[in-house]
């Protein structure tokens, strides 16, 4: 089949992602609708079941090399700091001890954007690393760590984005504590509030969220001769290997990531981390396997979170619900090192206003840097809008959903374009028929007695219509069983599971016959990072494209040996025939069989996105809640989540993905809070114990809608991602919800007892 | 001093020598090599750790679920370790089975713990019901999966067994019978029997200074030292009847676990009330292995268990070089200081056998339902004639350096009659007898806005007759 390559384009907040691809040179035929096939959209049992109720997965912090040996990474205790020395003599005299670096025996790595070093005497945050000690136990590594003598210079700190954006505040990098800004015009805000009738405004915020995944970051590292090998727990191992390859001047292809099973990422684990290279050097001075893992507390201190955020709203409406003009004047803290801490794209996007005016800055503080985080901005940025909308819709006298209806627009509002497809009405109306929406309190807050019921709604707008370049590569054996290769990741999505299913589907085979190995930069097709939703919709069509090429091949193959013309051949259910002559039909496998090799390999290519034309996916989220007005204790009851996504590929995987999302976004709503005190500039909240994240007690009845089919103007699967969506409106719902109950608007999260109690003294 | 250990793990006997205060975990993953259980984070608050550790009593097999990171390795002795890798013996489990139908793991890290939760409960429970299977893994947190789907595997399972139903067999025949656990679960009391091990005298080391109990406060707070320390595991001090009564005295061993106290008999009858609140007590697998010694030597403002000791005016034996009595509420001195000296062992609880008309209550506030610290907790214990308070005992808890008992408070509702103003006066008092810090479980105001309100429940939900909660805030 043949092939071009493209300037593949792909948009991510204000980053026009643009990379070089190779694609299918002409549109496919499209996957037939799920109705028609046996295994896409069924329920089909994860691909990786067995491995994980067994116990018997082994993931990276599981694996054991003969030989290896363990470093611990020591951090810096103070929020900010110099190093004035080091002596290390006492650690290094401890038996079992091989190895220590640190910035006095290491080459400068430029690390974080060139911010900063892999070992900084500048320590900017409570975890930046200032050794790292490779022994022959992890108990001997950490026992050494407290034998290192480091003298700082301790420096004063900051810890929120207002006492960092001070004139005075003490700077965190030479050039101050501010980032780089987010700001866009559309139209004329000013002349846009003038037309309004009636104008709101108001202030939220949010909180800093960790993502704690469940295994710890941790990487194994291998040198065999100037190659080196590092099993990592990623979401993305190409990047990865760049990262390495790059920080120890090696080639990329000397550099080989592999991941099997993780333990959770969100985020988190989308590049490679300053341990892998510790890990890497050490290896390389000992010459010995080296796994390093971090621990808990470290978790919560360094690798990654949700930025805070304040949000200033503005919104001008005419009376009977129209928007003339918004606005999203907005700050948060990014940490340490550079990243973002924007909030307004939802603002933007989703609902349609002529004039607009954004201005969000990232502060730089003493603190972790901000991360990746399931849909970064969007989460604390819709909260911020889906509250105000509703004030605004109370302050109109009209329902949440008509205001949202009187302002949906079926143009993407930056370019212009239409949408591939965009369901949100359908969602709205399946939504609120679930969750009973004409039930909700008319008057927020009117109900009496001790314990009061609410109901709300947000909506949801994500990017996730995937991109080239994606590759798969499928290979039959003689036998008829197939394997599947590709550079992508299941990060416990389901991956393995769809690729399984759209393969066995073209082919007409039975599903176990496939099988499917991903995650190892060495052996496998270019496939790109697991995260913002990307990955089903990216790589779903390359696995098609390999499947489709090979039946073709499959077709001319036996062409030949049945000396038929290709025309005249039928493929089903694994096997070719000639339309006319009923002797003479073969196997697939037995294709196969007579081909030279034995073997038929394809690489299937992810197509090139539509020109034209916006990608989107949509949703709308309900919430029920009770709220004890006597402690403060909110409890959600129900969520419906009704999705615009595209094709589902397997329901179970889905409706478990919607779930995770949902409770996530629960856990961000009413409990999880990283706390940092001012006056130390320590964490305080570093374990499980003070970093709450929500249990089986806390669900919720979840119940998931998807109102959309196939969108094959995307691509031949038609699919959308799901990841972010199912989180991105689960607060505002439930925030909205709470307000319905008690009538009095928590205008920052999370919302705790001590915030109800606080808003319901104040209102009586 | 290393400790020489035999137990059984799985299907595998094992006979080894181990320092006794090392965490399970490691010694599962590190040294029998079993990487299926998972550490997340290594304080008893995610349960990716979760085993069951199985004993006999009376030649019954009894297994409960623990979180093996923050137990001490001695403690398994001569009984019957169960991982994740002794749940399926060569094909999988009805429970792993609907994990798999269900599609009930993403990442799959935190599977293992739920799994052997959910067979602790099976193997606890002869008539499982969805919402105590539920509340049984309130231990095990995940980050992926939304729970949905465990719920819906689960309740597969019990479905499942439940049409397996109707042969007489034991219950841990049927359920070997019923694919939840293999077929060598059966042969585990005779083997166990066969190791001769005397799990009191072979655990205890009485010249040891450092006592454990069941771990949940040392080997989170100090593991590293614990790790290499001469411990005297006194978990399995007393096997016989923990709680018993004698004399009007209910007297309890300060080595009963929540869950023997929760499961007590005499508990249950005397104070019913009580067993209704544990549920808010940590977790399953914590309660499993916290004690009420434990607890009390903690000494931690917040200690639940205190808390409710204080309402019932305990008192507390101490074994030293003589064997003494101090009341609970004069034993705290200042913050972790207490009346003990170095090498006394705290031996026994008493409380006085309720009067007739007496009422318990027990409340706290979280951020989170369960698996929680309390931000503040309160008990009160209380006797009524006639509408009148004839004795009271209260407690409040995270509002000072030590677990409080509201002397003034309880002073002046001595001899008062159960009425809206009788509490609005005491809450008053009561706010001037605490003092309160900011933390990150609350800020100071909010925590005697709390407390304030705790108090109001108390009365609220003991006299909802009397007393309307909406007048009161
Ligand atoms: C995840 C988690 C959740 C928790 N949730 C709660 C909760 O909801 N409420 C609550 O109150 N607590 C909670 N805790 C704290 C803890 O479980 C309890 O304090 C428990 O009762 C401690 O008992 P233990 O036997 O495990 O103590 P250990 O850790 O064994 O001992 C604690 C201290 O007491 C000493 N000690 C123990 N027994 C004796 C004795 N008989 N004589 C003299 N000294 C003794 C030990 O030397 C040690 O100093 C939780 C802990 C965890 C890890
Ligand atoms: S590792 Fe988290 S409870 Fe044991
Ligand atoms: S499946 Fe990932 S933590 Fe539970």
């Amino acid at each position: 089949m043949s092939r071009k390559i493209i300037k593949s384009k792909y948009d991510l907040y204000e980053e026009k992602i643009e990379t070089i691809a190779e694609v299918p040179s002409e549109k496919e035929k499209p996957l037939a609708p799920n109705s028609k096939l046996k295994y896409v959209g069924k329920d089909v049992n994860r691909y990786d079941g067995y491995d994980k109720v067994s116990g018997s997965a082994i993931y990276t912090i599981d694996k054991v090399l003969p030989n290896m040996v363990f470093a611990r990474v020591m951090v810096s205790p103070h929020p900010h700091a110099k190093i004035k020395s080091i002596d290390v003599s006492k650690a290094l005299k401890l038996k079992g001890v091989l190895h220590i670096i640190t910035n006095e025996n290491t080459s400068e790595i430029p690390w974080y954007y060139n911010t900063s070093k892999l070992f900084d005497k500048h320590l900017r945050y409570q975890g930046d690393e200032v050794a790292c000690v490779a022994a022959e136990t992890e108990k001997i590594a950490e026992e050494a760590l407290s034998l290192i003598k480091v003298e700082y210079e301790i420096m004063p700190h900051v810890v929120t984005a207002e006492s960092a954006m001070k004139e005075n505040a003490p700077k965190i990098h030479n050039n101050g504590n501010f980032g780089r800004p987010s700001e866009y015009t559309r139209g004329n805000f000013d002349e846009g509030i003038k037309q309004a009738d009636v104008t709101i405004e108001d202030t939220f915020t949010t909180q800093v969220e960790v993502h704690n995944p469940t295994e710890v970051h941790c990487s194994v590292v291998n040198w065999d001769g100037g190659k080196l090998t590092v099993w990592d727990s990623t979401q993305s191992i190409f990047s990865v290997r760049d990262n390495v390859a790059q920080s120890l001047g090696l080639n990329a292809s000397d550099v080989r990531v592999v991941k099997k099973y993780m333990g959770g990422g969100f985020g988190s684990k989308l590049e490679a981390g300053k341990y892998t290279v510790m890990a890497a050097l050490l290896a390389k001075k000992i010459g010995r396997p080296v796994k390093a893992a971090m621990n808990r507390r470290e978790m919560n201190l360094s690798v990654g979170n949700r930025p805070d955020s304040n949000q200033t709203i503005t919104i001008g409406t005419k009376k009977d619900g129209t928007f003339t003009a918004m606005s999203h004047i907005a700050y948060g803290v990014m940490g340490a090192y550079p990243s973002g801490s924007s909030s307004y794209w939802p603002l933007r996007s989703i609902y349609k206003c002529p004039n607009i005016k954004i201005d969000n800055k990232s502060i730089y503080i003493n603190a972790g840097r901000a991360r990746p985080f399931r849909a970064p901005g969007h989460v604390q940025g819709t909260f911020a809008l889906e509250s105000i909308i509703d004030d605004l819709a109370l302050k109109l006298g009209m329902d949440p959903i008509e205001l949202r209806l009187k302002n949906y627009t079926e143009v993407d509002q930056d370019g212009d374009v239409p949408y591939t497809s965009k369901l949100l009405k359908e969602a709205y109306e399946k939504g609120a028929e679930e969750i009973g929406w004409k039930n909700r309190n008319k008057i927020p807050g009117s109900q009496t007695g001790e314990i009061k019921t609410g109901i709300g709604m947000a909506s949801q707008i994500w990017w996730g219509g995937g991109a080239p370049p994606s590759y798969a590569t499928l290979k039959l054996n003689s036998d008829g069983s197939a394997k599947i290769f590709s550079g992508t990741q299941d990060i416990g999505t389901g991956t393995y599971t769809f690729m399984q299913q759209i393969a066995a589907d073209v082919l007409e085979i039975p599903i176990d016959k496939v099988n499917v190995d991903l995650g190892d930069t060495g052996t496998m097709p270019y496939s790109g990072g697991s995260g913002g939703s990307m990955t089903a919709p990216s790589v779903s069509p390359a696995v098609y494209d390999a499947a489709i090429q090979m039946k073709q091949k499959l077709i001319s193959n036996a062409a030949a040996i049945l000396e038929v013309d290709e025309s005249n051949l039928i493929y089903s259910s694994g096997n070719i025939s000639s339309k006319n002559d009923s002797s003479k039909s073969i196997e697939i496998k037995d294709v196969v069989g007579k081909i030279h090799e034995r073997v038929l390999v394809t690489t299937g290519a992810r197509n090139e996105n539509p020109n034209g034309y916006a990608i989107n996916s949509f949703g709308a989220q309900f919430a029920k809640v009770e709220v004890d007005t006597m402690t403060g204790i909110v409890r959600v009851k129900k969520i419906v989540a009704a999705h615009d996504i595209g094709r589902v590929l397997n329901r179970k995987t889905l409706e478990n993905q919607f779930y995770g999302g949902v409770i996530m976004g629960l856990g961000y709503a009413l409990m999880e809070n990283r706390v940092i005190d001012d006056y130390t500039g320590k964490v305080l909240t570093t374990n499980l114990h003070d970093y709450k994240m929500p249990t089986m007690q806390d669900m919720p009845d979840i119940k998931v809608i998807i109102v959309s089919e196939e969108d094959n103007l995307i691509s031949p699967t038609g699919v959308k991602g799901i990841g972010e969506p199912a989180m991105i409106p689960t607060p505002g719902a439930i925030a909205n919800a709470v307000f319905n109950a008690i009538g009095v608007r928590i205008k920052s999260l999370p919302i705790t007892p001590d915030k109800i109690l606080e808003a319901l003294n104040s209102k009586s | 001093m290393k400790m020489n250990l035999k137990f059984i793990c799985n299907k595998n006997l094992v006979v080894t020598e181990v320092q006794p205060g090392k965490s399970l975990l490691d010694f599962i993953r590190k040294d029998l090599r079993l990487t299926g259980s998972k550490e997340g984070c290594r304080e008893g608050d995610c349960g990716a750790c979760t085993v069951l550790i199985g004993e006999l009593e009376n030649d019954r097999m009894i297994y409960k679920t623990v979180n093996s990171c923050i137990m001490p390795v001695g403690d398994i002795n001569g009984k019957h370790l169960v991982t994740i890798e002794g749940l399926s013996d060569g094909k999988l489990n009805q429970i792993q089975n609907d994990f798999v139908e269900q599609g009930a793991s993403q990442c799959g890290f935190c599977t293992p713990g739920f799994i052997v939760s959910l067979c602790g409960y099976f193997l606890s429970n002869e008539k499982p019901i969805l919402k105590d299977a539920i509340d049984s893994l309130d231990g095990n947190v995940c980050r992926c999966t939304g729970y949905e789907s465990i719920r819906n595997a689960i309740n597969n399972s019990i479905v499942f067994l439940e049409s397996n139903e109707g042969d007489s067999k034991r219950h841990i025949e049927k359920l070997v019978s019923s694919n939840f656990i293999p077929e060598y679960f059966l042969e585990i009391p005779q083997r166990l029997n066969n190791l001769s091990i005397d799990i009191q005298k072979d655990s205890v080391n009485g010249d040891a200074k450092q006592i454990i109990g069941g771990g949940t406060d040392l080997l989170v707070q100090r593991w590293e030292e614990i790790e290499n320390a001469d411990v005297n595991l006194i978990f399995n001090l007393h096997q016989n009847e923990k709680i018993t009564v004698e004399d009007n005295i209910c007297k309890i061993k300060a080595t009963t676990t929540v869950s023997e106290f929760w499961e007590s008999e005499i508990i249950k009858k005397y104070l019913p009330e009580i067993t209704e609140s544990l549920y808010l007590f940590g977790s399953l697998p914590i309660r499993n292995r916290a004690t009420l010694g434990g607890n009390i030597i903690n000494a931690s403002p917040i200690a639940d268990m205190t808390s409710i000791l204080l309402a019932l005016d305990a008192k507390l034996i101490i074994e030293g070089n003589s064997r003494k009595q101090i009341k609970l509420n004069e034993f705290y001195t200042g913050y972790k200081t207490m009346k003990l000296e170095p090498g006394e062992i705290l031996d026994d609880i008493h409380i006085e056998l309720p009067d007739e008309g007496a009422r318990f209550n027990f409340e706290k506030i979280s951020r989170r339902t369960y698996l929680d610290i309390a931000s503040v907790n309160s008990s009160i214990y209380l006797v009524i004639d006639k509408d009148v308070i004839s004795e009271v005992h209260l407690s409040a808890g995270g509002v000072a350096p030590i677990p409080l008992y509201l002397f003034e408070t309880v002073n002046y509702l001595k001899g008062k009659e159960i009425a809206f103003e009788t509490i609005k006066s005491a809450a008053e008092i009561t706010l001037k007898e605490i003092k309160p810090i900011s933390d990150a479980r609350g800020s100071s105001a909010y925590k005697s806005l709390m407390l304030r309100n705790l108090l109001f429940a108390h009365f609220a939900k003991l006299f909802p007759n009397i007393i309307v909660v909406e007048e009161l805030i």
